[in-house]
């Protein structure tokens, strides 16, 4: 090879090497520009969504845009494999030469995360949608808004359609209560009714058994399936769906991009743990966990695949960390939350979370009787709480900690919950209260001490929220306890004398005049509180136990 | 000659005619052929390795809590950092891939023999210098493979008779990977194993100038072909394209095949399956196919007489001028290490 022959290639070599250094520099602009969110990010969509992403690009350019920033559109998952059904579905219709369904259930995504599935069907949080008959139901379904159908009693101008329809009371609870619990997911029937799962009793593979009925759906002119407007939209975390798989991942997954980071945030929690009654994401807000973690969530590497306590951070625990992901301490990822609590604060007397074969709360009281129902101890859930504290907490420091949060519940349960219930039990067997509930002020006033005031306290202490535990707890139990529910029991009692019950009247006296004669209540009577002494430690044991 | 000039020469008294003379130095006429051109080839990676070498250096922490993060960083978050590890990941295996070529060329070539013996050595000694390079530099990253991969090395050193404790206790800096192995490692892979082998090409190089490269005929050439060309610039344009050649070769690797990073290491969860670099499968499945201490012993006597070959076939070549037995013996070699790379390649364990 003659030189000259060698410079030409040296030269062309030069080109070619400084085009390769345009190319790395283009690679990183690019990169650069992804990461400010200048450009979107790149991905191949899976041969079979690409018409779909061709068109919903255009008909709604959110869903693509958030599904473009997904792990799903990374790995290659595109619509068709979330979307995809079974001809003979109740909700499935051909769309554009793929049979799909609008609603992705638990089921659907149990295709690919089959182990999730059956941990969260476990769960409490898949059964969330079972709230018929419990007393928040009938305050919001009737009397918050209305099981009967009533008519507008006054025109509303420019809605026309109003004046001429029902009003449809159950809306509070459609709007509100199921839009946390879950809804019952219905499709139209065409004389105007719902379908559910009740109706299409579906097997174990989500097709529907009862296939006459499938005939009665009723369908747009291009063949789709109505769902119900009084069930749908939803994405309740125990909704009942028409395949007869309970819950909605997209509860805490959002779609469509399904974002890991965001599912370990508090506030992604706080959409329904917040409020009156359970205000988790306050008391979150107000402990020390949730305070670092305001400070040092930019630390926390909350895109790590893993997101292992004491592994890929350690800054603060979300109400992720602690209830459901692994730590190294050997917690396993969980999508059960039930698992590593053991006190239930939900009921107005606290529970201890023993569990039985179908992870409900075993309330047996004869012991040996509870012990053959137990399958998952208390103390076992406590354990793997436990393992989540020790990563950032000595041994020592957690026993105290629960020792101080058994304390806790201990005293609301024997000073005002355990008394609380049998004072309304005593009312009620001596017909003193009518039967139906929320009609007299005493109702309300003992629902606002557990149901509100109680759990506030209990929640506070649980999650280390002293204002929560103290004034807004146990501060407003006394309050109302002292000024309003006595009193008003009281008044009760005294009217039923009136009225000539007074075998009923003196039964229910006796139950609240015991109470409020045991020294924990009789605090009135030291004119200065605090000229009681102390307890001196430790405690004596109970008598005749 | 002017003020500047005269100041120059005053305190380099060199002459340009010197300098000429130095590095014009006849190149033979066979090292036309591109194959014989491989012992640079690893030297111009090198020089590459020790560039990109220090830009990462600049970013990378050697210790437990902060090596996989600073990586990770680099690789994702420094301007070009994905681009400089690419380079470096890939320089290292070509260096490792050009070292055993060039190697196996002087081999089969027989440039080992006398009168430079001791060139060979120097050459086994790079060779080792390299593939411990690699290993220290693997270890580096701190991912799940590579802590595994350091762990199990340093339990083969281990089985090293007598010495085996204390090299593995060199190793790690204690007798279990702990918080100052990875500074050890790093101090090797960035200081002492880049110095030594930068003696060692120097020794190596002034061996070659005091020998002369050893000159070949080949049977396909003229006559009247001239017996040796002009390094500069002849040669030196053809080291040149080699250069740009591996600069584009090494940024075409970076950006099809970027440097991957697995799961950070995790001394509490052993990998199903743990694989070294892809330089040291000969190794690993001869390691597998014997028992520990057997196995190190058979390798210590196979790199023994690596290092003694060129005496070895002196010997033979003494009694049987005609001998071809070294060109037997590097078949059956270089099927040996094929034979064995690929199938620790394909099988899990």
């Amino acid at each position: 090879m003659t030189l000259s022959i060698k410079r030409n290639i040296i030269t062309l070599l030069a080109f070619v090497f400084l085009a390769s250094l345009l190319m790395v520099q283009y690679i990183e602009v690019a990169r650069k520009q992804e990461e400010a969110g200048i450009t979107k990010h790149h991905i191949t969509v899976p041969d079979g969504s690409k018409a779909c992403v061709d068109c919903h690009k255009n008909v709604s350019p959110g869903i693509i845009d958030h599904w473009i920033g997904s792990e799903h559109a990374n790995t290659g998952v595109g619509c068709v494999e979330c979307h995809q059904a079974n001809t003979g579905e109740a909700d499935a219709f051909e769309h554009y030469g793929a049979t799909i369904a609008a609603v992705v259930t638990p089921l659907d995504c149990s295709r690919c995360h089959a182990d999730v599935y059956d941990e969260f069907e476990a769960s409490h949080h898949a059964k969330a949608g079972n709230i018929l008959a419990s007393l928040d139901n009938l305050l919001a379904e009737t009397i918050e808004g209305s099981r009967i159908p009533f008519n507008p009693h006054a025109p509303t101008p420019g809605r026309p359609d109003f004046d001429a329809s029902m009003v449809d009371g159950m809306s509070t609870a459609f709007v509100g209560c199921k839009q946390c619990h879950g809804a019952k997911v219905g499709l139209k029937h065409k004389d105007g009714g719902i379908i559910t799962l009740d109706e299409l009793k579906p097997d174990a593979e989500g097709m529907p058994t009862n296939t006459t009925i499938l005939a009665s759906i009723m369908k747009d002119k291009d063949g789709r399936p109505l769902l119900d407007s009084t069930t749908w939209p939803n994405t309740g975390i125990g909704r009942i769906n028409l395949d007869g798989s309970l819950g909605s991942c997209s509860a805490c997954h959002s779609r469509h991009d399904f974002s890991p980071r965001r599912a370990r945030q508090p506030e992604n929690c706080g959409k329904c743990h917040l409020g009156p009654d359970h205000p988790q994401a306050e008391i979150y807000e107000e402990s020390k966990h949730g305070v670092a973690y305001r400070d040092l969530k930019d630390e926390m590497n909350l895109d790590a695949e893993s997101w292992i306590l004491g592994k890929d951070y350690s800054q603060a625990p979300t109400c992720a960390t602690c209830h459901m992901s692994a730590n190294i301490r050997g917690g396993k990822i969980t999508h059960d939350p039930g698992q590593r609590i053991s006190w239930t604060n939900r009921p107005p007397v606290s529970l201890a979370m023993d569990t039985d074969k179908d992870h409900k709360v075993v309330t047996e009281k004869d012991p040996a009787a509870r012990q053959g129902q137990i399958v998952d101890t208390w103390e076992q859930k406590r354990n793997r709480m436990k393992q989540v504290c020790s990563t950032c907490h000595t041994g020592p420091y957690v026993s105290n900690f629960y020792e101080q949060y058994d304390m806790f519940v201990r005293t609301y349960n024997e000073k005002y919950g355990k008394p609380g219930l049998a004072i309304m039990a005593a009312l009620k067997d001596n017909k003193l209260l009518s039967k139906s509930d929320f009609d007299e002020d005493v109702e309300w006033t003992w629902y606002l001490i557990w149901h509100h005031e109680g759990r506030r306290a209990r929640h506070g202490a649980s999650m280390m929220a002293p204002d929560y535990t103290h004034w807004h707890g146990t501060f407003e139990v006394a309050q109302r306890w002292y000024r309003e529910f006595i009193p008003e029991v009281r008044t009760l009692i005294e009217e039923a004398r009136h009225e000539g019950k007074v075998a009923e009247a003196d039964a229910c006296s006796a139950v609240v005049e015991e109470i409020m004669n045991r020294p924990e209540h009789k605090w009135q009577e030291n004119p200065d509180g605090f000229g009681v002494k102390a307890p001196d430690y430790p405690l004596k044991p109970v008598a005749n136990h | 000659m002017n003020a500047v000039e005269t100041w120059i020469k005053n305190r380099i008294p060199i002459s340009g005619e010197q300098i000429r003379e130095f590095t014009n130095e006849p190149v033979p006429n066979h090292i036309k052929r591109w194959w014989f051109a491989l012992g640079g080839t690893p030297a111009m990676l090198f020089g590459g390795q020790i560039f990109t070498g220090i830009l990462l250096a600049i970013y990378y922490q050697p210790t437990q809590a902060a090596a996989y993060e600073s990586v990770r960083r680099i690789s994702e978050d420094i301007n070009f950092g994905w681009y400089l590890r690419g380079m470096h990941k890939w320089g290292a295996t070509l260096m490792i891939a050009t070292v055993i070529l060039h190697q196996m060329r002087v081999f089969f070539t027989g440039a080992y023999r006398a009168p430079r013996e001791l060139n060979w050595v120097i050459g086994m000694c790079l060779l080792i210098c390299t593939l411990i390079t690699g290993f220290t530099g693997y270890s580096l990253v701190y991912e799940q493979l590579s802590y595994w991969g350091a762990t199990v090395g340093a339990n083969i050193a281990d089985n090293v008779p007598f010495i085996g404790g204390f090299m593995k206790q060199m190793l790690l800096a204690g007798t279990v990977y702990n918080e100052n192995t990875l500074s050890r490692f790093y101090i090797l892979h960035a200081a002492v194993l880049p110095v030594v082998i930068i003696l060692l090409i120097a020794v190596h190089i002034v061996f070659i100038r005091l020998h002369g490269v050893s000159e070949m005929r080949f049977e396909d050439e003229a006559k009247d072909t001239p017996r040796s060309f002009n390094f500069f610039p002849d040669h030196l344009y053809t080291e040149l394209i080699i250069g740009l050649s591996l600069l584009i070769i090494l940024t075409t690797l970076a950006v099809a095949v970027p440097a991957h990073l697995g799961p950070p290491a995790d001394p509490l969860t052993t990998p199903e399956i743990i694989k070294p670099e892809w330089f040291f499968y000969v190794a690993f499945r001869w390691l597998k196919l014997f028992s520990g201490t057997a196995a190190v012993i058979s390798m210590g006597v196979v790199v023994v007489t690596m290092f003694a070959w060129p005496w070895i076939d002196g010997a033979i070549r003494k009694r049987n001028p005609n001998s071809e037995l070294s060109v037997y013996v590097g078949i059956a070699a270089v099927l040996a290490i094929v034979g064995l790379t690929v199938w620790e390649a394909v099988v899990a364990h």
